[in-house]
């Protein structure tokens, strides 16, 4: 891996740490390409998949998005990397078919949708990847481990937004073999590795009840390769802090006590999640991507006013059990009482921003 | 972040004879004894003929089972001092077992779970094993912040001998690790700490 270049579209010195004194904000553009997660005044979790086919010209028009915000968290993840070894990155030593199918979807991916930024050149098993962005320029035989610096997955997913968790499909269920996790919410890789579909959603309130969790799997067993479905979800933190693991939650835990009424439009995030979930053709395994966004209920007024309304009115009414479940118990209140003074009460569309009629950012 | 009622607890098994099984070996500790011996019992000659019994005499609640457990004609009994050492005495024995072999593991949860990350790492399929629970339910703990492990944890609140933080014991197991998830129980405001009520042991 080479130097990052300065680049005027991608932002090279941002950050999401506190010692980086989180130097991150959206361009009105970046906000208003963002997966809004509401598509109802009131919410309560479903299944919501859908066909991962391309839809509009935001962050659903690729297979896997790369946005402004690509350089400064690969720079994110090296850093979290370096600092916690065997914490962020782990695979069980069967998973390395999975992971070059992985390398192969997102290098593919990438390469046909951003071909400005990323080309990928096969003769026979010898390839040879360009990354204009990190400035990388590397060949390699696929299949060959010995000819990277580390595993594939990886590798791989040093280049890529988002999380990746690999699932391996044993005895009827999905089973974690592999995640790259530098930006988790609120879990660990290294306790939730080898668990189990419904072990690793234990933790989550109402699924079981709802039976959720028995209708996901069983959709999920029937996916083939080539035919990815996507849903989203969502959840709030304090600050744009992209690695909130358990691991480390002692730092990042006593924020939430900071939010208040009058800071609450600059201090909490919300944190959107697009998951697109892909078979993978050789290994038979399904990866698991979560490609996390953060905007500031500021930027959200700012930038996208409707959608600001919509989110007041769904945490205003938000079930108890999930406001404590995402962890914002403390600040709930405050973030509904800052986003009200941005709510005028008017009629608000239905359905996800990228459908037909769906809601959209509003204010222009 | 939810810490009771969480749905990942293992569900344990009742040590019966596996008719499939060419070869048998049991692990037990403690109070794991007492279903040891009702299996030993449902065996027939043959199959007590094919089985080797590991046994740990260390108990949380000094229970100890080995005079009955030395009534049975097996193939063979080795007794441990201490749980650690009957996990590596089940290690030893699977790294030459063969095909066909079944395991019966019964005791506490931390002795079950420290003796599957062995059977797993030779590949046994959960149809080749069994688990019964016996005794305490003292948990074993995982400290997310310093990765140190704790045996027999009872209470929910706790301060971790690693790293010295004040833990809260979440209703959370890992298999893999073969413990419940220990995380900072007054992460959000320190000196803040919830209810220390004594766990399901």
């Amino acid at each position: 891996m080479t130097a990052i270049p300065e680049s005027a579209a991608f932002k090279t010195d941002e950050t999401y740490t506190p010692e980086g004194e989180y130097q991150f904000r959206n361009s009105p553009e970046g906000v208003r390409r963002l997966p809004f997660p509401f598509p109802d005044d009131d919410y309560m979790y479903s299944m919501n998949l859908e066909p991962h086919v391309p839809a509009g010209d935001g962050a659903l028009r690729a297979a896997f998005d790369v946005d402004e915000h690509y350089v400064s968290e690969c720079g994110h993840r090296d850093q979290m990397l370096r600092e916690m070894p065997g914490v962020h990155y782990l695979a069980l030593p069967h998973m390395l078919e999975a992971q070059w199918d992985l390398l192969e979807l997102i290098f593919e991916s990438y390469a046909r949708d951003f071909p400005e930024h990323f080309t990928l050149t096969k003769n026979g098993n010898e390839w040879r990847w360009q990354n204009r962005l990190l400035g990388i320029d590397d060949s390699f035989t696929f299949g060959d481990p010995a000819t990277l610096p580390m595993d594939p997955m990886e590798y791989a997913t040093r280049q890529a937004q988002g999380e990746f968790v690999v699932l391996e499909e044993k005895d009827n269920t999905l089973v974690i073999g592999a995640g790259m996790t530098t930006q988790r919410a609120d879990y660990s890789l290294q306790f939730n590795l080898g668990m189990s579909f419904f072990e690793f959603h234990g933790p989550v309130p109402k699924l079981h009840e709802m039976g959720i969790l028995d209708r996901a799997l069983k959709f999920l067993l029937r996916m083939k390769p080539g035919h990815p479905v996507r849903r989203v979800n969502w959840s709030l933190t304090v600050h744009p802090r992209l690695e909130t693991s358990v691991e480390t939650l002692p730092e990042w835990a006593p924020d939430r006590v900071k939010v208040n009424r009058d800071n609450a439009g600059d201090m909490v995030y919300l944190r959107i999640e697009l998951q697109p979930l892909h078979r993978l053709p050789r290994s038979n395994a399904i990866v698991f991507p979560v490609r996390t966004y953060l905007v500031s209920l500021a930027e959200l007024v700012q930038y996208a006013p409707d959608w600001a309304k919509r989110i007041h009115r769904a945490l205003a009414s938000l079930d108890s059990e999930l406001v404590d479940y995402k962890g914002f118990h403390r600040y709930h209140d405050a973030a509904v009482e800052w986003l009200s003074r941005h709510d005028d009460g008017a009629p608000l569309a239905t359905g996800y921003p990228w459908a037909p009629e769906g809601i959209q950012p509003g204010g222009r | 972040m939810l810490i009771t009622g969480i749905k990942s607890r293992p569900v344990y098994d009742e040590l019966t004879p596996m008719t499939s099984g060419l070869g048998h070996v049991t692990a037990a500790q403690g109070s794991g004894g007492k279903p040891l011996v009702r299996l030993l019992g449902e065996m027939n000659p043959d199959q007590l003929a094919a089985t080797t019994v590991l046994y740990s005499t260390e108990s949380f609640t000094g229970q100890n089972y080995l005079a009955d457990i030395q009534k049975f004609k097996v193939c063979g009994l080795i007794v441990f001092p201490a749980n650690a050492d009957a996990v590596r005495g089940l290690d030893a024995f699977l790294a030459t077992a063969k095909m066909g072999t079944r395991l019966y593991i019964s005791g506490s949860e931390g002795f079950i779970g420290t003796s599957m990350q062995v059977a797993t790492s030779y590949g046994m399929n959960r149809d080749e094993v069994l688990r019964e629970h016996a005794g305490s339910f003292s948990r074993r703990v995982w400290c997310a912040h310093c990765s140190h492990y704790s045996e027999n944890v009872t209470r929910r609140v706790f301060a971790c001998p690693g790293c010295e933080l004040n833990l809260i014991v979440r209703d959370h197991y890992s298999g893999r690790l073969a413990a419940f998830q220990g995380v900072k129980a007054d992460s959000e405001v320190p000196g803040e700490l919830p209810e220390n009520e004594e766990l399901d042991t």
